[in-house]
């Protein structure tokens, strides 16, 4: 019966082509969008490259510059059709260039009147990704792509809500909107998951909890330990206090690991037969084999997000240590306040799952 | 005691009192990934390349993450074998990904933490964002590929087929669970700055950071995806080689 479910998933190989040219058809389309746009953007039609100026720093950084001669040409606004020569100058490591090249499309900006290059266009890339990503998971997933979609739009636009209530209005109340966000997230995820059913108030109660859980012992350790050398004012992206931002990106950063594993025990633990004990064993196994990767799955994404900015820090001759506490110490204890929701949601979980309340066949 | 030894020995406590033995193994491998990931940046600010440094230590971060948080080695191998072929599979689609985005590097709103720092290091910005992506697709591979091989035995014979293939989509369905909220989580504050200072939405889609983590997670997506399938391929192969 396995073989049938391999058989399913390999036959036909040419459909796995498909999310391929899903990305390349999106970003062949994007690039006839710009009558959309009312920002001018211009198609590179010529690149003349200048020599390599080498650069070294005070920190011995060896690195190079070179001065690009762009011709473009108006992909809309009234300007259409006509030809404007740019300039662009980039370095070897990009911080925050890039070479042009023929056939790129970029944003340009009027300033004292000539046009100056203001930003790439990146909307091929993202579309294209996500038109592949769409591919490949209705091939794996079949009919039940649908409910994770409708589950992650149904949250997008939860949050968009909340973002724009929560911009609107007085801010005491701030941190009591996000947690609301959280538990609709949290309810209107495992409804898509679960349907309206027991299985579904199990994983939303346990996730919940586990999550406040975790949170009052996070802060009660900060406060324990005087927030020391823990920066909460690095937040990056600062437009209201930084204690709020780490707070919100702690409590939503969280929740969809712990409800992630809520899941995966409480859906092998309901398919098994009656049984309080035994099923209360399988869930706390099978919670056991999925929190340490689950732990690892956000520990990677929060450590690696941080990755470019530790780069330059150490190249700017910081100590290893200055750029650990500055740089990566809020992704660190992110990731380790998420480890606490996703280690007490498997007691919790099993717990819930295994209430021998309703027996199923 | 600074702040993260205190929360470093609370996960320590947590995971004993939770998963016994296990549990320490399992704190284990944190301290590993964590010391992993340090050597990482050192390694890439010391003038390794990136890619490299990311391909030779993410095969060390996945059997550390695969091997010591799963008891049961029938499942690890199984669970390994597959998350590094993914990973493989991985660096080439982050590749093509990152060769058409144009999102290595800052953004516009990251200059007021770049001030006085000079920027150019010599170390290329895009091969560190192919280094992070591929770091940050690695939990989720290994996370995949030992929930597939752990239920696939957990449900045993008893299974069905519609079993597997619901199986397939709900641990697909919930690990984006993880990827979207962390996603949201981490960016939180980046939100709400397009909320409010109010950018359009084709601003917000051509947006240098959020295009850069919007494609991170899509990475993500899709390794998770492709690991499921591929991980049942094996554990079938590896049943078929045996019986």
């Amino acid at each position: 019966m396995m073989k049938s479910y391999a058989k399913t998933i390999l036959a036909k190989p040419w459909r796995w082509l498909l999310p391929v040219l899903s990305f390349f058809v999106v970003l062949g389309l994007t690039r006839l969008d710009a009558p959309l746009y009312h920002q001018p953007i211009v198609q590179v039609t010529a690149v003349h490259t200048g020599k390599a100026q080498k650069q070294v720093d005070n920190f011995d950084n060896h690195d190079v510059t070179h001065r690009q001669q762009v011709q473009a040409k108006f992909l809309n606004t009234a300007r259409r059709g006509q030809v404007i020569t740019l300039s662009n100058t980039y370095s070897g490591s990009g911080a925050l260039d890039t070479p042009l090249r023929r056939g790129d499309q970029v944003f340009v900006e009027r300033q004292a009147g000539r046009y100056q290059l203001k930003d790439e266009k990146r909307d091929g890339a993202v579309l294209g990704l996500l038109a592949a990503t769409v591919w490949l998971m209705a091939l794996v997933m079949k009919k039940r792509v649908w409910l994770t979609f409708g589950s992650i739009l149904a949250n997008a636009g939860l949050l968009l809500v909340t973002l724009h209530v929560e911009t609107t209005s007085n801010q005491k109340l701030a941190y009591a909107l996000f947690s609301l966000m959280a538990v609709l997230f949290t309810v209107v995820t495992t409804v898509f998951i679960a349907g309206i059913k027991r299985q579904a108030a199990v994983i939303a109660v346990a996730t919940l909890g586990a999550t406040a859980l975790s949170l009052a012992l996070g802060y009660g350790l900060f406060a324990a330990t005087g927030y020391r050398d823990l920066h909460i004012e690095a937040v990056e992206y600062v437009t209201q206090v930084p204690q709020l931002l780490f707070f919100v990106q702690i409590m939503i950063g969280s929740l969809g690991a712990v409800l992630d594993e809520s899941n995966d025990i409480a859906v092998a633990v309901m398919q098994l037969p009656a049984g309080f004990k035994r099923r209360f064993q399988a869930g706390m196994a099978i919670g056991r084999n999925v929190m340490g990767p689950l732990i690892a799955v956000l520990f990677m994404i929060f450590m690696a997000d941080t990755f470019t900015e530790s780069i330059l820090w150490l190249r700017n001759d910081n100590a290893i240590s200055q750029t650990f506490i500055w740089v990566m110490g809020l992704g660190f204890a992110q990731a380790l306040i998420s480890a606490f929701g996703i280690v007490l949601a498997v007691p919790l979980t099993s717990l819930l799952a295994a209430w021998p309340k309703k027996v199923q066949a | 005691m600074n702040t993260f030894e205190a929360l470093l020995l609370a996960l320590l406590v947590l995971m004993v009192a939770v998963g016994g033995r296990q549990g320490v193994s399992n704190f284990l491998a944190v301290m590993i990934n964590f010391l992993l990931m340090m050597l990482a940046v050192i390694l890439m600010a010391g003038g390794f390349n990136p890619i490299g440094v990311a391909a030779v230590l993410g095969l060390v971060v996945l059997a550390t993450t695969i091997f010591l948080s799963t008891r049961d080695s029938d499942v690890a191998q199984t669970a390994f074998v597959a998350a590094l072929l993914v990973m493989l599979g991985m660096l080439l689609v982050i590749g093509i990904g990152v060769r058409y985005a144009h999102v290595a590097g800052f953004g516009t709103e990251d200059s007021e933490a770049l001030e006085g720092y000079n920027l150019l290091i010599g170390v290329s910005f895009p091969h560190i964002l192919i280094a992070t992506a591929l770091f940050s697709t690695l939990g989720a591979i290994a996370e995949a590929a030992v929930a597939v091989a752990a239920g696939m035995k957990t449900l045993g014979a008893a299974a069905a087929p519609a079993g597997l293939t619901q199986m397939a989509a709900e641990i697909i369905g919930t690990a984006l669970n993880t990827l979207f909220f962390g996603f949201f989580g981490g960016f939180a504050g980046l939100f709400l700055w397009f909320t409010q200072l109010r950018y359009p939405f084709w601003q917000v889609l051509n947006n240098q950071i959020f295009a850069r983590e919007l494609i991170e997670v899509l990475f993500s997506m899709i390794a998770v995806t492709l690991t499921v399938p591929f991980t049942m391929w094996i554990v079938q192969r590896r049943q078929g080689g045996r019986s």
